[in-house]
């Protein structure tokens, strides 16, 4: 009935995870009752959890890859903690369990941390910057997002049902086969990260068909923001790229449900197949991430520089560049697994050419801030500090792009320092960047600067102080994922890396408290004009928040930077643009269709790790079912009227005219 | 899930119509009759797939080039009369797309084959009786171990 199934899978002699599970149950349940005893229920479930906006959506997802972060981060905490206590010791988590964290740190950083934040910032920025009411398929959009959300809630679930993967974050075979690794763990990824792989997926697709086919009139490909160049590069990799993960992981299923031999080491099976395969998804998954942080950089350095962008055509031809290139340098994570020489001078070549497209970038940007007036806030700092820490992490990756010196760096610290430095530097600090610089647009008040400052220089010099020794005492031969060591010479380094971490959890401190004050001081911080940073396109053209349908009327772009045209020509008439002539506005209607159907898949997918037949099967029929529904519907999208539309149009030319006034007025005096 | 257009003019409104909707003003007779031509195409090059391999009419080496010869173009019949891809200003996103995609396939396709079949050869373990494979020049032969060595892969 129940397959494999026991009251065995909860593991009531490990404490750590338990109390751990406990403690989070026990606060979602409180937030559950407090929203419940609220009467908050029916707001959420019709304005966020059936939303089909995709501002809403964004704001979802941001959400869950900052709850990601810290989870992932909770793990980072252990395995620190645990090596400084593991000098000639057994350390305080046992080697199995050991296994497990350092896997899920992987897991849930990349698929569900870093992928959802950055997925989150796409979907709220880039319709806004292409001054377009919704993304192409909003219904779609919110099903890509629940779907990531059942991935997340699988993972997380394993913690107390059953056990995670023991592979490490991509579930390398032989070790990863029945054989090898018999229980629940490898089943949990691979259901997780299908699941949520669709997701990302869809969401993928219809990004990158609302950039082809969506534009406001006038907004011809090269007047796009750069970060809507770096979402199309970044969303066609997830097109190109998924597919072969998927089919990867499928095969890897089909070996451990249905005894099939694709990876096995008998049978005609071949266990390097697979890294073949899932680096070549793995390689471009890196640059999934990495473009669109380059493009919220490229953002928030021109605004905050009061300059456009330098070599605007440069940073797109790097842009697609990265795109194409990302896909011939995957070997470079197998040099040691043995394709010879010529193979591997081959990808070592190639994976140093990458370095230049992103080497031309740095240039722009830093062109981009000589001669400007720079404010340094605190999605600046982030910037700044990405632009000098990631030199570093580059230069360490293209050392180890160098065949014969991976061979010696493979697999030690010295790498796991390197991609932490590139993929902190980049994906984590462009995140929290965009967090503050567009968190003003999505709810109408600034985040906290203090506050903000504080988390920023916490988090750098923590970041800096953990990785620092990790290169040394890489460099010193240490391995990565010792469950426990017994060489002196590495113990203080470790220790060092370890008190880093303290820092960093100080930084984590200060963003959580600077969300917190800058709620409680939303008043003091409002901001009224929709304009907080004086920025340069279209989605600082709308309210802060935007109306659901964005744009009272569409914007027409005559050249790059489309807002500041507009904003240069109010300032120099001392008025804002004539009223345009309000029409009603057509938006899609609301739908549980997203949130029904991944309750569905994650019947799915629990039925499936336990091998519970009969209930993935249902699961299976209640989201077809699901779809067959929505397919049926009568009504899809409601109209507001004209009235409306000019009522919230008229509210936000006003303080806008009020902000022009008195600027006019500060001149004067 | 249309995206509502405000005041946007024509040639805006009509380039925006949903991907697939292109051909829905089409006319019923002329769309039939590219259908059809379509079939008659794809249905004579399977059967000319058959005949070639069956037959002694060609020399024999040349009936695999023969029948890649067949399936390219049946690949062409496909995506010409059926998913409607053609040279026109409007199908610009198509072909990019088709071009990306063959890319895309040939870099991972003709990659993956290349580097396993590097890493057979290197790495595989010689079939019992078999002859020892050869390691670098220089480098004394050891007892290969049964497994391969899976353990590559940093990141």
């Amino acid at each position: 009935m129940l397959g494999k199934l026991t009251w065995s899978a909860i593991p009531f002699d490990q404490p750590i995870p338990l109390v751990a599970a406990a403690l989070v149950g026990l606060v979602l349940l409180g937030i559950i009752a407090w929203v419940a005893v609220a009467g908050w229920l029916p707001y959420l479930w019709r304005e966020w959890i059936t939303s089909v906006d995709h501002k809403r959506i964004g704001v979802m997802y941001v959400l869950l890859g900052l709850v990601m972060l810290i989870r992932g981060f909770s793990d980072a905490i252990l395995m620190r903690s645990h090596q400084a206590l593991a000098y000639n010791a057994p350390g305080y988590l046992p080697p199995e369990h050991y296994d497990q964290i350092f896997s899920a740190h992987g897991t849930i950083m990349i698929f569900f941390g870093a992928m959802p934040f950055m997925i989150g910032l796409m979907n709220f920025v880039v319709p806004l910057q292409l001054g377009v009411r919704d993304v192409a398929f909003p219904t779609l959009n919110s099903v890509s997002f629940w779907l990531t959300a059942t991935g997340a809630l699988l993972v997380n679930v394993s913690l107390v049902v059953g056990e995670f993967a023991r592979t490490g974050w991509w579930p390398a075979p032989p070790l990863s086969e029945a054989t090898y690794s018999p229980g629940v763990g490898v089943d949990y990824y691979l259901w997780a990260i299908q699941i949520s792989g669709v997701g990302t997926l869809m969401s993928g697709v219809n990004l990158v068909t609302t950039i082809l086919k969506m534009r406001a009139p006038g907004m011809s490909y090269l007047r796009m923001p750069m970060f809507c160049w770096t979402a199309l590069a970044s969303n066609l990799l997830i097109i190109a790229a998924f597919p072969i993960l998927t089919a990867t992981l499928a095969m890897l299923t089909l070996d451990r449900y249905l005894g099939f031999h694709f990876f096995t080491d008998e049978a005609g099976g071949n266990s390097m197949l697979f890294m073949t395969l899932f680096w070549a998804w793995g390689h471009p998954e890196v640059y999934i991430l990495a473009l669109p942080a380059y493009g919220i950089f490229s953002e928030v350095i021109s605004t905050f520089s009061g300059k456009p962008l330098f070599a605007y055509r440069s940073m797109v031809w790097a842009t697609l560049a990265i795109c194409l290139l990302s896909f011939t340098v995957w070997l470079h994570h197998f040099f040691t697994m043995g394709p010879g020489g010529d193979v591997n001078g081959v990808f070592g070549i190639t994976s140093m050419i990458i370095a230049v497209p992103t080497g031309v970038k740095i240039f722009d940007w830093m062109f981009t801030m000589y001669g400007g007036r720079v404010r340094f806030t605190t999605p600046m700092l982030w910037s700044v500090a990405f632009l000098v820490t990631f030199v570093v992490g580059g230069a360490t990756g293209v050392l180890l792009a160098i065949p014969p010196a991976d061979f010696v760096l493979h697999n030690s610290l010295f790498l796991v320092a390197h991609f932490h430095n590139v993929i902190v530097s980049a994906v984590v600090f462009a995140a929290f960047a965009g967090y503050t610089y567009w968190f003003p647009k999505a709810f109408g008040f600034t985040l906290d600067e203090g506050w903000g400052k504080a988390a920023f220089w916490f988090s750098l010099v923590g970041y800096i102080w953990v990785f620092t020794p990790l290169y040394v005492v890489g460099l010193m031969g240490m391995t990565r994922r010792m469950q426990h060591f017994s060489i002196a010479e590495w113990y203080p380094w470790i220790v060092a890396a370890s008190l880093g971490v303290i820092v960093m959890m100080a930084g984590v401190v200060c963003q959580v408290v600077q969300l917190v004050v800058s709620i409680r001081r939303r008043e003091e911080l409002r901001d009224l004009t929709g304009d907080p940073w004086d920025g340069r396109s279209l989605e600082w053209a709308t309210a802060s928040p935007p109306p659901s349908f964005n744009f009272a009327v569409m914007p027409h772009v005559e050249g790059e930077e489309a807002y500041w045209a507009i904003k240069q020509r109010a300032r120099e008439q001392a008025r804002l643009r004539e009223e345009p002539d309000y029409e009603p506005v057509e938006m899609p209607l609301n739908s549980p269709t997203g949130f029904v159907c991944a309750f569905f898949a994650t019947l799915v997918g629990f039925a499936m790790i336990w091998h519970i037949w009969w209930l993935a099967a249902l699961g299976f029929a209640g989201a077809f079912a699901t779809f067959v529904v929505f397919a049926w519907r009568d009504r899809i999208e409601y109209e507001i009227p004209a009235e409306a539309v000019a009522r919230i149009n008229r509210q936000n030319r006003a303080s806008r005219l009020e902000a022009l006034q008195q600027a006019r007025r500060k001149e004067a005096a | 899930m249309s995206h509502t257009q405000g005041s946007a003019p024509d040639d805006r409104a009509h380039a925006d119509i949903a991907p697939g909707d292109e051909y829905a003003h089409e006319e019923f007779g002329t769309g039939l009759r590219s259908y059809v031509i379509g079939l008659a195409l794809a249905l004579l090059l399977t059967a000319a797939s058959f005949w070639v391999a069956q037959t002694r009419i060609m020399w024999a080496p040349a009936i695999p080039v023969a029948l890649l010869t067949f399936a390219i173009a049946q690949m062409g019949v496909h995506l010409v009369f059926f998913l409607h891809l053609t040279s026109g200003p409007d199908n610009t996103n198509n072909i990019m797309a088709l071009a990306f995609g063959v890319l895309i396939v040939f870099l991972l396709f003709g990659g993956s084959v290349w580097i396993m079949h590097h890493m057979n050869t290197n790495m595989m373990a010689p079939i019992e009786g078999g002859v020892q494979m050869p390691l670098q020049k220089g480098v004394p032969l050891q007892p290969q171990p049964a497994m391969p060595h899976g353990g590559g892969g940093h990141h």
